[in-house]
């Protein structure tokens, strides 16, 4: 089937929420970008993108997999079998996250986060009793660490972040800074001279945040269908500043969903 | 006629020889669901070895296995997380009570400070990591906020700009999991790299635990892929299935029930004690080893989508027979080169 196929306007459109996720955080992915994805959702939002609307971008993963997609499911790794067994060339990490991510020449790079603040500074480190403490003791609970995030978010030119929309993760404070958003706000970035610009969007699985151009604070973009501002604004841990223009987020098309779909064989995107 | 050093060695003999208590250990990849030396941190275990300081690029289920077993005090790593497969509840237990102290750097941090200490420098600058809380909070130097002295801030010179040196890494000693070794050490491995370019040439000492071993033939046909030669090796320890669970590219697959059952069991006493009898105590040889697995398991992940990354070199696989007869004629089995234990850098 075509998708420009005049029956999918005839199709009545059912999607999941992470569907509804990984189709807008696909669409910051533009053709020609050379973008770095994580393992999961961002994954698939990435490979999403590539097969339906940027057929001359290219993905590469941090230990340096290039030119391949996922066969046979969802890679379990992003050094796996099912994204090693169709690659072009395989590198090593000096070559993906130093000369191609540090050295700003990456376009774009999707990351995760477990707890955010309205600077776009990410934790996925851990959780403490008292996070301002000068001891840095042990966590209270203890989460992954950066793996490449940290130089995904100093290098690439375009960041996006995806995190699911949850009071306790939207915080005025991280507990630790693992991945630098906008630091304090402002020019923050400037003092430590990081070639990439820093995030560019939140999506979340609510709505799409994106950063004030001079404070970079985010705010609240877009909403997707089924949610709506006041229920973005409840879930925020911050007074979440509303865009003038805040509309709801586009609906995916058929051609999305198929797309996607064809990609997300295992369905992890609809469980 | 080229004289051959043949490294080949026993895994319990290796582990024995090479490893001690309280040693700056590394083994690469150390990867969750990619390869790793993971046979030969079971071994580790076995043989009972405390006070590891473990350096790794990201999470590993030998981490995880170390954290269980009380192997490891510190380790310095990227990532503590089994990707899909989820939190290593291993490690989580372990840094979570104190028992383990884990100190947090990038992915790209820890490639340049093995590179750093490859090259004999004395740092490496570093224009990631810096602003972010892996500056200016470390685990090992817990008191003091911001800390100073885990990447300190460095001036370029040339231009006056402030960024940060990350510290060398330099381990007294490198696992290395490999697709295919000679008996001397060159060594290919299919699929990313990863920083096994650069931990090869880091550490103090290189063992390589390999899926096959090839003939040297095949290093000469394809030079070009072998990025470990042989004078960096010390020793080579044939292990096929040695990354279980977790794959080996072009050859098997992770093996997603172990992947999960292990990490279940890691994550109690109990289950520790549990895995401990099932999967480590209850083999000796590599053929009792294959037989915990089963040949069921074992044909179903080397059935995979990659495989064909290994057909060109098939030709030149040395089969068990081979192996064993080699292992006798090994350097290895002159025992007075290494006194058990014994870490002579040089030797």
């Amino acid at each position: 089937m075509k998708y420009d196929d005049v029956s999918y306007k005839e199709i009545i459109m059912e999607y999941t929420r992470k569907e509804m996720m990984a189709i807008a955080t696909g669409r910051e992915i533009k053709d020609h970008d050379l973008c770095i994805f994580g393992v999961g959702l961002s994954m698939l939002a990435g490979y999403f993108a590539l097969a339906h609307h940027a057929p001359h971008a290219k993905a590469i993963t941090e230990g340096g997999v290039y030119g391949s997609s996922p066969v046979g499911g969802l890679p379990w790794g992003i050094e796996d079998n099912r994204i090693s067994a169709n690659a072009t060339c395989f590198t090593g990490a000096l070559d993906a996250l130093g000369f191609m991510v540090a050295s700003g020449r990456c376009d774009l790079g999707i990351i995760g986060a477990a707890q955010i603040d309205k600077f776009g500074n990410v934790n996925t480190t851990g959780f403490w009793e008292d996070p301002q403490s000068r001891h840095f003791g042990r966590p209270k609970t203890r989460l992954n660490g950066t793996g490449g995030a940290n130089e995904i978010a100093c290098g690439c030119k375009r960041v996006v972040i995806m995190a699911a929309h949850e009071k306790k993760r939207f915080s005025e404070r991280v507990d630790y800074i693992t991945t630098p958003g906008y630091l304090e706000g402002g020019n923050a970035r400037d003092r430590y001279h990081f070639v990439g610009t820093g995030p560019s969007a939140i999506i979340t699985t609510l709505g799409i945040l994106r950063p004030d151009a001079v404070t970079k604070e985010f705010f609240l973009d877009s909403y997707f269908a089924f949610s709506g501002i006041e229920e973005m604004r409840a879930n925020t841990g911050w007074d979440l500043k509303i865009s003038p223009r805040a509309q709801v987020t586009p609906k995916p098309t058929g051609k999305e969903l198929e797309v996607l779909r064809a990609i997300d064989v295992t369905g992890m995107l609809r469980k | 006629m080229i004289h051959m050093a043949n490294k080949l060695i026993p895994l319990k003999e290796a582990v024995t020889r090479f490893t001690r208590d309280n040693m700056v250990y590394a083994s690469g990849a150390g990867l969750p669901v990619g390869s790793d030396s993971i046979v030969f941190g079971m071994e580790m275990v076995r043989q009972g070895r405390k006070h590891i300081h473990y350096m790794l690029h990201s999470c590993s289920q030998q981490v995880n296995l170390f954290c269980a077993a009380g192997t490891c005090d510190r380790v310095e790593a990227a990532f503590s997380g089994l990707e899909v497969y989820g939190f290593a509840n291993g490690i989580r237990k372990a840094v979570e009570s104190g028992r383990v102290i884990w100190e947090d750097w990038s992915n790209l941090a820890m490639v340049l400070r093995f590179m750093g200490a490859a090259l004999g420098w004395p740092f490496v600058p570093a224009t990631v990591n810096i602003g972010s809380d892996l500056q200016w909070r470390s685990s090992f130097n817990p008191d003091g906020f911001p800390c100073k002295v885990k990447i300190p801030d460095v001036i370029d010179p040339f231009t006056g700009k402030v960024y940060g040196a990350l510290p060398v890494a330099r381990p007294e000693l490198a696992v290395i999991h490999v697709t295919m070794a000679d008996i001397e050490g060159n060594a290919i491995v299919l699929g990313t790299e990863w920083s096994r370019y650069e931990l090869a040439r880091a550490a103090g000492r290189v063992i390589l635990q390999a899926d096959y071993i090839v003939d040297t033939d095949c290093m000469r046909q394809y030079p070009n892929l072998v990025r470990i030669p042989d004078f960096l090796v010390s020793a080579v320890i044939p292990w096929q299935l040695g990354a279980w669970p977790q794959c080996s590219v072009g050859v098997y697959d992770s093996d997603e029930a172990q992947m999960n059952a292990m990490n279940t069991m890691l994550g109690t006493r109990e289950g520790y004690e549990s895995f401990r009898e099932k999967y480590i105590d209850s083999w000796q040889t590599h053929e009792e080893f294959l037989a915990v697995i089963g040949e069921e398991t074992i044909e179903r992940i080397m059935t995979n989508a990659t495989t064909h990354l290994m057909d060109p070199y098939r030709k030149w696989v040395k089969e068990g027979l081979e192996i064993r007869s080699l292992m006798n004629d090994s350097i290895h089995s002159l025992q007075d080169r290494f006194a058990p234990g014994h870490i002579a850098i040089n030797g």
